[in-house]
C-alpha cells in the first residue's frame, strides 16, 4: 500500500483541486480524501508513506500523439526507450503512430507494438493503426480486425490523406470500430517544398514557406466530411486560425470532432526559428505569433480538447544538416510537461486544472483508455510533480535515444519527481 | 575602423560603417586590378578553398581570381567530383578542409543557412557565396560598389530590383545593404513572385514596373529561372517580358545618370533585351570586374591584416 499525504491533487473528473491524501492498494486507487485517519487503513498490509507537502499529485498524463519509431527506425527510438522517456516526463499512457518502417497497417505489427509495450512495463502503449495501407492514401486498412488486436484509432499521420473520397470512406468505415480517425491535415500541393511557416520569418531566412492554408484547407474538408458522414474525427496537431475556425464550426454543429495541440505550438513561434538549428523544424511548422495566441485561447476555452506532444525523435546525424535538408520533428515526451509548466502555467496562461483535463482526462476519454483520473478504483497511474524543481535540458539526461528538442540547454522549472504505473514506482528524479 | 569579423555570412549583421569599410578597401583593390602585374604578396602562404554545392563558374572564378591576386593558394571542391556525392555530410566535408589547414572557405549551397552552419562549427573563416534563397552578400556588395563608383554615394537614390524576388538571394541582400546605406529600394515583380511577406525588408513592394520607373536611378534586373513558368508562377515568358522586361523604351525613362545592373548570367530577350544589356548605361561588365575587387577586399579583411590600408 502507498499513502501519499498532503498532496495538492488535481483531478477534473472528480472536480478535485486541493490538498488531499491518496491511498493505493494492489495497483489501484483505494481512497482519496482530506486527512485520512490512520485507523481506516488498519490491516491493509505494509504501508509506504510519502510526504507530498508542497507537491502536486496528478493522474498520469496521457499523450495522444507519439512516434516510437519501432519497428524499423530503432536508431531514433524504440518502444523501450520511448517508454522510459514517457514516464520520465510524467506520461503513463501514450498513443503511438503508425508511420514506422514497415507501416503499422496489419494485425501482426499492431500486436507487436502492444506486446513490446507490455514487456517494457513502463508507460501503457496504445497503437494507432494506419488508416490506409502503407500510408499511401489509396485503400483502407482492415480496421475492424486491427481494433481487435489493440489499435485505438486510425491515422496516416506523417502525411495528409490527399484524396477526399478516401478520407470520407475512412470516416464511414471506422464507424464499425467506434474509434476516431486521426487526421494529419496537410495539403501536399500547398505545402510544396516548404520547411517552416510561410510568413516574414521564413522570407527573412530565405526558407521556403508552408502556408497556414496547407493545414486549414484540409482541416475544413475533414470537418465537413465528419459532418456529412457522422464519423468520428480527431484533428492532430492543430496550428492555425483557419483550422480553429473550421473546428469551431464543426463543434457548433454538434459533429463528433476533437482536436489536439502540441506544446511547442503554444510556446514558440516562427520568429524563434534559428537558421542553423533544425531542432526547431517541425511539421506543422511553428506558428505565427497571432496563431499562437489563438491556439492558447482555444485550448483554454475548450475548442481544442487536448494537449499531445507529437514526440518525433530523429538522430543527431539526421538533424545536423542545413535546415531545409533535416527531417521534420522534435522530441517532447521528457520536456513537454516542464515546458508547459514553465512557459504557460507559471505565467498564468493555462490553469493547472485545464492542464490536467487536456493532458490526461480528455485524451483518455476520446480514445477510450482506462486512464486520466485518480478516482477510487482506477489504476494507480500517478505523477508527483514538484513545481519548483529546476533542471537544464541536456542530451545526456534524456532517456529518449534522440535529443532534437528546441528546449535543449534551457533551464525549465517544474518537473515530475516520481511516476507510478499501476502503483509501481517507474521513475524517480 | 578595423574589421573584427571571422566570417561574412550576410549583410544583416553588418553596420553601415562595416559595409563602407569593405567598399573602401575594394577601391584600393580595384587599382591593383588595373596594374599590368596583378599580384600581391599579401596573403602568401594562406589557403582559400571554394566549396560549391551549386553549379557556378562565374562566382567561383571571381573568388579564385581574387584570392590568387592576393597571393593565396586556392583549391576548389566541386560537388560532382568530390566525396559529397558519396554521401559525406556538409559538416564532415568542412572538417576535412579544416584539417588541411585551410584559412578560408567560400561556400555556395542550395540550403539557406549552410554557410552559417559551417561558421558555427569551424574556427576558420567562411564567406557565403550564396545560400539558397537567403543571402548573397558578396553580390550585393559588388552591386553597391558599382553604383557607388558611378554616383559617389547611394544614399537618397531610388533603386528598383525587378523580377523573381521570392526566390532571389540577390534581391534580399541588396535590399538589406542598400537600405543600410540610405538608398530607397523598391522590389518589383508579379504578385506570385513578390509575396507580401517580403515587406519584412522594410522596403516598398510594387507590381507596376512602369510606374516605378519614374525617378528611378538604377534598375537591377534579376535572372528569371525558366522552370518557374512550369511551376505555374507566371503564365508565359511573353507576358513576363511585356510587364517586367527591361526594354530600351523603359531604359530611356531612367534618371539622367541612371544605370542598369544584372547579377548574370543574363537571359537576353527574357528579363532584359539585348539593346538594354549592351547600352552605355549598363554596368553588367563593370559588375564582373568589381566583383573581383570586392572579393579581394573581403578575403583580405577576413584573413589578412584586418585594416583597410592594404596596397601601401
Amino acid at each position: 500500500m502507498l499513502w501519499l499525504k498532503n498532496a495538492y491533487v488535481v483531478d477534473p473528473i472528480q472536480g478535485v483541486s486541493g490538498v488531499r491524501d491518496v491511498v493505493t492498494r494492489d495497483g489501484r486507487i483505494l481512497l482519496l480524501g482530506r486527512n485520512i485517519p490512520a485507523d481506516r487503513l488498519a490491516d491493509g498490509g505494509e504501508m509506504e508513506v510519502v510526504d507530498c507537502t508542497g507537491k502536486y499529485l496528478f493522474p498520469g498524463f496521457v499523450d495522444a500523439h507519439v512516434h516510437l519509431r519501432e519497428p524499423g527506425q530503432e536508431n531514433k527510438e524504440d518502444i523501450a526507450s520511448g517508454s522510459r522517456a514517457a514516464v520520465r516526463g510524467g506520461v503513463t499512457s501514450l498513443i503511438c503512430m503508425a508511420n514506422t518502417e514497415p507501416v503499422i497497417d496489419n494485425q501482426a505489427l499492431v500486436e507487436l507494438v502492444v506486446r513490446r509495450g507490455r514487456q517494457t512495463g513502463l508507460a501503457r502503449i496504445y497503437p494507432l493503426a494506419a488508416a490506409t495501407k502503407g500510408l499511401r492514401g489509396e485503400e483502407l486498412t482492415e480496421m475492424a480486425e486491427l481494433q481487435e488486436c489493440g489499435a485505438v484509432g486510425f491515422s496516416d499521420d506523417g502525411r495528409g490523406i490527399q484524396n477526399g473520397e478516401i478520407m470520407r470512406l475512412a470516416l464511414e468505415y471506422a464507424k464499425i470500430t467506434g474509434c476516431p480517425i486521426v487526421s494529419h491535415c496537410e495539403d501536399a500541393a500547398l505545402a510544396g517544398q516548404g520547411v517552416m511557416r510561410r510568413g516574414r520569418a521564413a522570407a527573412a531566412r530565405g526558407l521556403a514557406g508552408i502556408p497556414a492554408t496547407a493545414e486549414s484547407v484540409m482541416a475544413a474538408r475533414d470537418v465537413l466530411l465528419a459532418g456529412e458522414t457522422g464519423g468520428r474525427l480527431h484533428l492532430a496537431h492543430v496550428s492555425t486560425r483557419g483550422t480553429l475556425a473550421a473546428l469551431r464550426a464543426g463543434k457548433a454543429a454538434g459533429w463528433d470532432i476533437t482536436a489536439e495541440v502540441n506544446p511547442h505550438h503554444l510556446i514558440l513561434t516562427d520568429e524563434d526559428v534559428p537558421l542553423t538549428n533544425s531542432s526547431f523544424k517541425v511539421n506543422p511548422p511553428l506558428p505565427s505569433a497571432e496563431d499562437r495566441e489563438s491556439l492558447l485561447k482555444a485550448l483554454a476555452d475548450g475548442t481544442i480538447d487536448m494537449l499531445a506532444t507529437d514526440h518525433a525523435p530523429h538522430t543527431w546525424e539526421e538533424k545536423a544538416r542545413p535546415f531545409a535538408e533535416a527531417p521534420f520533428g522534435m522530441t517532447a515526451l521528457e520536456t513537454a510537461l516542464p515546458a508547459i509548466w514553465t512557459y504557460l502555467v507559471r505565467p498564468g496562461l493555462l490553469s493547472v486544472e485545464r492542464l490536467v483535463e487536456a493532458f490526461a482526462r480528455r485524451p483518455a476519454e476520446r480514445f477510450a483508455l482506462r486512464a486520466g483520473t485518480l478516482r477510487p478504483g482506477a489504476a494507480a497511474d500517478m505523477v508527483l510533480f514538484d513545481p519548483d524543481y529546476e533542471e537544464t535540458v541536456s542530451a545526456e539526461r534524456m532517456a529518449s535515444k534522440s535529443a532534437n528538442t528546441p528546449f535543449l540547454g534551457r533551464t525549465l522549472r517544474g518537473f515530475p519527481i516520481k511516476t507510478w504505473v499501476e502503483g509501481r514506482l517507474v521513475f524517480e528524479r | 575602423m578595423n574589421w573584427r569579423r571571422k566570417d561574412l555570412l550576410d549583410l544583416e549583421v553588418l553596420s553601415a560603417d562595416e559595409i563602407r569599410l569593405v567598399l573602401d578597401t575594394a577601391v584600393s583593390m580595384k587599382e591593383v586590378l588595373a596594374r599590368p602585374v596583378k599580384k600581391l604578396p599579401t596573403l602568401r602562404g594562406k589557403a582559400v578553398s571554394t566549396l560549391f554545392y551549386e553549379p557556378s563558374t562565374r562566382t567561383r572564378l571571381s573568388f579564385e581570381t581574387a584570392a590568387k591576386i592576393l597571393g593565396a593558394d586556392t583549391a576548389s571542391l566541386a560537388v560532382a567530383q568530390s566525396s559529397v556525392s558519396k554521401g559525406e555530410s556538409l559538416l564532415d566535408t568542412a572538417k576535412t578542409l579544416a584539417a588541411m589547414q585551410v584559412d578560408l572557405v567560400v561556400i555556395r549551397h542550395a540550403s539557406a543557412g549552410a554557410p552559417h552552419f559551417l561558421a558555427e562549427n569551424l574556427s576558420l573563416s567562411v564567406i557565403n557565396a550564396g545560400d539558397g534563397q537567403h543571402a548573397h552578400p558578396t553580390q550585393a556588395l559588388l552591386d553597391i560598389f558599382s553604383m557607388r563608383e558611378k554616383w559617389g554615394d547611394v544614399a537618397g537614390r531610388k533603386i528598383l530590383v525587378v523580377g523573381d524576388i521570392l526566390h532571389s538571394r540577390v534581391a534580399r541582400s541588396n535590399a538589406v545593404g542598400l537600405s543600410k546605406l540610405g538608398a530607397e529600394v523598391v522590389l518589383v515583380g508579379p504578385p506570385t513572385l513578390l509575396p507580401p511577406e517580403m515587406d519584412y525588408l522594410g522596403v516598398r513592394l510594387a507590381y507596376d514596373f512602369d510606374r516605378e520607373l519614374k525617378g528611378a536611378d538604377a534598375v537591377m534586373m534579376l535572372r528569371l529561372q525558366l522552370e518557374r513558368q512550369r511551376s505555374g508562377l507566371f503564365p508565359s515568358l511573353r507576358e513576363y517580358n511585356r510587364l517586367y522586361g527591361l526594354t530600351q523604351e523603359r531604359l530611356a525613362r531612367l534618371g539622367p545618370d541612371g544605370v542598369v545592373l544584372h547579377p548574370g548570367p543574363i537571359n537576353r530577350g527574357v528579363e532584359i533585351m539585348s539593346a538594354a544589356a549592351d547600352d552605355a548605361r549598363s554596368l553588367i561588365e563593370t559588375q564582373v570586374t568589381n566583383g573581383v575587387a570586392v572579393r579581394m577586399a573581403l578575403i583580405y579583411l577576413l584573413i589578412g591584416g584586418g585594416t583597410a590600408d592594404v596596397v601601401a
